[in-house]
């Protein structure tokens, strides 16, 4: 299952910055930098398999969607060169009360697009808006300000930031937040503010925005032009706009690539990848991606059929089992490597990664022993049988055969990765079928039908944010029918959760992370497989590229400029 | 029978035929497990707020109630409302309805004309190797051929080479830096109908060289052929006035039968070449579960066939009057 951040896939841990060009250099029409002089103009064509769904945060899904936020709406802090939280909007801040209040002061000077001044009521009103309607319209965005009482705007350059508790990751948290234009959408928080989800900004462009960019043209399947903001507060475009070209395919997309169509592709599809890599035509950069590929499985506790996949032990001989360096060479051709950690390794660099957490060799041998050590006997078809059991959820006697629900919505074969996986289970007596999950929408229906009661296991991934406390959250239960695609229910591990976003204490946070992070691991609500790679692409006639920061930072647009 | 009659007889069967795939439509849908209520991910999506928005799009109320409500907003030209754009269906569908329609004329225009010519030239010069058997068999390979196979092949293989786009309908900078004129508009929406069209006529001609084929052959060993060749008629006055004209009849059924499967084509073209029709549009409501859309446009589909068919009835009134005695 893929966050609504696909993009963030973007970002490595070891940060490689492409070029020496700097993140957002001068506004003037030729800048020198420490690469050179920064050629201004252009319109930057990006291709991408990902469409904007929606201009509305509220009810946007899509990572491109998230990419378009950032570059259209002011953010407090964001994710800069070296994946380091910087100053946005924000030249500085301070904390005070006892880690209860944040006080931001703000860039003077910024402007919507519209011409109205960009102040810091803006963003009280937005988090205040936010805050208020938490519950309903507004959830999707409200986990960004857990804990906040309320926002203040002492003066137009001074933002206040309450919360009621101090807390250990409020700008990582901060952020996911982004300031909107209060004169749009104040007027649109009636019947109770579910008319927040109700109004498109795309039916009325172009959209009134303070970031680098306004958009001028959007089409969900076609072309999304980007138009620079003449009253941003920080450093302007490189490129005269930014074009983003929705693709139904990869193919017509390395198509256009090579036609010089496309300037810049920000992940191109592993069968394409080694050929892009290979042709010497482009400039082509990869490192660890922040996707990392799954198997899923139903952890409810109340699940009622096959519940030997509920024992832990079951799973680890299935996890012994499971071929992670074919996955990584077939699958990915190269561009992945095994994994273990529910948090992948794009958070190793910020100290959020339990190194004691590391994937088990494949060894068919010692699978087999630990479930022949179970009880678990192959019958006479070779496929191993359960015993019947007794008691609250006692089930008649039955086959270890299982169905594997695949959706189609993913960005790597899901069909070569689930035959790779029956076939080495089948070694072991185990035998999984094919169950085509849908698309994303229709795959999530199917693991939350009748109370995460109806599906045994699925073949999918996550993508996380540098913070580990989204990935942690997907295990509790409050997020059952929001992100939890388990139905992992333990009130011990929500406390848990709980208590490690409220942890001041860079130290004792870190080490109630990486507790959970070996406690998911041991239960194994999931095997993880392998940690995508990020492959991007772009032309020579282009750079300036930090691939690796769509979605964190405004300079993924504004840096890239003309060789 | 009378003209009317005909007519009449006609009309009535096609609106029947309507109301059929209508209800079908409805309850095709319905009979998909969960709805486009149940399927809401996102953190908000809480069984209270998915109770409420099924109560607002009336999904709680029994189908039967569902139904007559359905055939009532018909009746009225409400075709509903998309449920995830929130807007009428008519204006999801309409714009990728008009993109479709050229793209879908040229490529059947393509096939047309390429299935015609090269039906006559088998039947023409029947029994040869290259203008006969090469040439059908090429046909048929191309008929047997998966659209998207074919879409693939055209992105490798011609797209470079003519330089033309293979993504869209629109050039992604177009008219971003300057207002472009109505020539650039309309050339470079035509440089965007090529490869797509070109496909669908590729992957259709087969059908019509096949029949044109078989149907010339008919009317090409007709005694009025041998008279005309005995009168000395030059080739092309034989073909084009005594064999191609009688041939006709089984190329209109045809074409009106297959409108069903040129959309069908569309889609999967407009998958292969991002191309915004009601192919993609189709797709994207499947994705979104937007059945109102769905219904929107399979209503819409299923009354071009219908139409189609039709007015194909109607030709065939005047064009043989075996169909009227």
């Amino acid at each position: 299952m893929s966050t609504r951040r696909p993009l963030i896939a973007l970002v490595a841990a070891a940060l490689v910055v492409m070029t020496a060009a700097g993140c957002g250099t001068g506004a003037s029409n030729s800048t020198s930098g420490s690469a050179g002089t920064v050629k201004k103009g252009g319109i930057l064509n990006i291709g991408t398999t990902s469409g904007i769904d929606s201009l509305n945060p509220f009810i946007a899904i899509e990572s491109q969607a998230y990419n378009a936020f950032v570059m259209e709406y002011p953010q407090l802090v964001q994710y800069g060169p070296g994946i380091k939280l910087e100053g946005d909007w924000a030249t500085s801040w301070k904390v005070s009360n006892g880690g209860k209040t944040y006080t931001f002061h703000l860039k003077p000077g910024g402007k919507w697009s519209d011409g109205v001044p960009l102040t810091a009521e803006d963003a009280a009103w937005t988090g205040n808006t936010i805050i208020k309607y938490k519950d309903g319209a507004s959830a999707v965005l409200a986990a960004a300000l857990t804990h906040v009482k309320d926002m203040q705007a002492p003066n137009p350059t001074t933002l206040v930031v309450n919360y009621d508790q101090p807390v250990g990751n409020a700008l990582p948290q901060l952020e996911q937040f982004w300031v909107l234009p209060k004169h749009v959408w104040d007027k649109q928080v009636g019947n109770n503010g579910k008319d927040l989800k109700t109004y498109r900004p795309e039916q009325h462009l172009p959209t009134v925005a303070a970031g680098p960019y306004t958009i001028t043209s959007y089409a969900e399947k076609g072309t999304t032009v980007f138009k620079p903001n003449p009253y941003f507060y920080g450093p302007k475009s490189n490129a005269a706009a930014v074009a983003l070209t929705y693709y139904t395919n990869s193919t017509s997309m390395i198509a256009d690539l090579q036609a010089g169509t496309v300037d810049f592709v920000d992940q191109v599809p592993f069968d394409a990848a080694s050929s892009v890599k290979n042709s010497g035509t482009f400039n082509v950069d990869e490192g660890a991606g922040a996707e990392v590929t799954n198997i899923t499985f139903n952890s409810n506790p109340a699940k009622p059929k096959n519940r030997e996949l509920l024992d832990p032990k079951v799973k680890e001989a299935l996890e012994y089992a499971t071929n992670r360096q074919q996955i990584a060479k077939t699958v990915f051709q190269g561009f992945a490597f095994p994994w273990a950690n529910l948090i992948s390794k794009q958070s190793q660099g910020a100290g959020w990664v339990n190194p004691a957490v590391k994937p088990l060799p494949y060894d068919i041998a010692k699978a087999n022993q630990i479930l022949d050590g179970l009880g678990y006997m192959r019958g006479s078809n070779g496929i191993r049988e359960v015993p019947a059991t007794t008691g609250k959820y006692a089930q008649p006697a039955h086959q270890m055969s299982y169905d594997m629900m695949v959706p189609t919505s993913l960005d790597f074969s899901g069909q070569r990765e689930f035959d790779i996986i029956a076939n080495d289970w089948a070694k072991i007596g185990v035998k999984i079928n094919f169950q085509n999950g849908g698309d994303s929408q229709q795959a999530y229906a199917i693991e939350t039908a009748g109370n995460y009661t109806k599906f045994d296991m699925a073949l999918w991934d996550w993508v996380g944010y540098i913070d580990p406390d989204f990935m942690l959250s997907v295990l509790t239960r409050p997020q059952w029918f929001s992100w939890s695609d388990t139905g992992y229910s333990n009130p011990a591990y929500d406390a848990e959760y709980i208590k490690q976003g409220t942890l001041t204490d860079f130290k004792q946070r870190q080490a109630l992370v990486w507790k959970m992070e070996q406690q998911a691991y041991d239960q194994r609500q999931y095997i993880q497989l392998v940690n995508e790679e990020l492959v991007t692409a772009n032309a020579k006639s282009w750079t300036g590229f930090y691939p690796q920061l769509g979605a964190y930072c405004k300079c993924y647009y504004t840096s890239p400029h003309q060789s | 029978m009378r003209g009317a009659d005909y007519v009449v007889k006609r009309s009535i069967f096609a609106l029947v035929t309507v109301w059929v795939a209508v209800t079908l439509n409805f309850i095709l849908f319905r009979l998909l497990p969960g709805s486009s209520v149940s399927g809401l991910r996102c953190q908000a999506c809480t069984p209270q707020f998915k109770e409420a928005l099924i109560k607002e799009y009336g999904l709680d109320k029994s189908k039967w109630q569902q139904y007559v409500t359905y055939l009532g907003n018909l009746l009225h030209g409400d075709l509903g409302y998309s449920q995830v754009n929130n807007i009428p269906v008519w204006d999801a569908i309409k714009e990728p309805i008009l993109n479709t329609l050229p793209m879908v004329l040229v490529g059947t225009l393509i096939s047309v004309v390429l299935g015609v010519f090269c039906g006559i030239l088998a039947a023409w010069r029947r029994g040869t190797l290259t203008a006969d058997k090469l040439n059908t068999w090429t046909a048929l390979a191309f008929y047997a051929a998966p659209t998207q196979w074919l879409g693939l092949l055209v992105v490798f293989y011609v797209a470079a080479n003519l330089g033309l786009p293979v993504a869209g309908i629109r050039s992604p900078d177009l008219g971003i830096l300057s207002t472009p004129s109505t020539w650039e508009v309309v050339s470079d929406r035509a440089r965007h109908l090529i490869l797509p069209a070109l496909t669908l006529g590729i992957g259709l001609y087969g059908e019509y060289a096949i029949v044109v084929r078989s149907s010339m052959l008919e009317t090409l060993g007709e005694d009025y052929v041998l008279t005309a060749r005995a009168k000395g008629l030059a080739n092309w006055q034989i073909i084009w006035k005594h064999g191609l004209r009688n041939a006709m009849l089984p190329l209109v059924t045809l074409l009106a039968l297959s409108v069903g499967y040129i959309v069908a084509g569309a889609i999967v073209v407009e998958d292969v070449f991002s191309y915004p029709g009601i192919g993609l549009a189709t797709i994207d409501a499947i994705d979104h579960r937007d059945y109102a859309v769905l219904q929107g446009i399979f209503l819409v589909l299923t009354i071009a066939v219908i139409f189609s068919n039709f007015v194909a009835d109607l030709l065939y009134f005047k064009l043989d009057p075996r169909v009227t005695t």
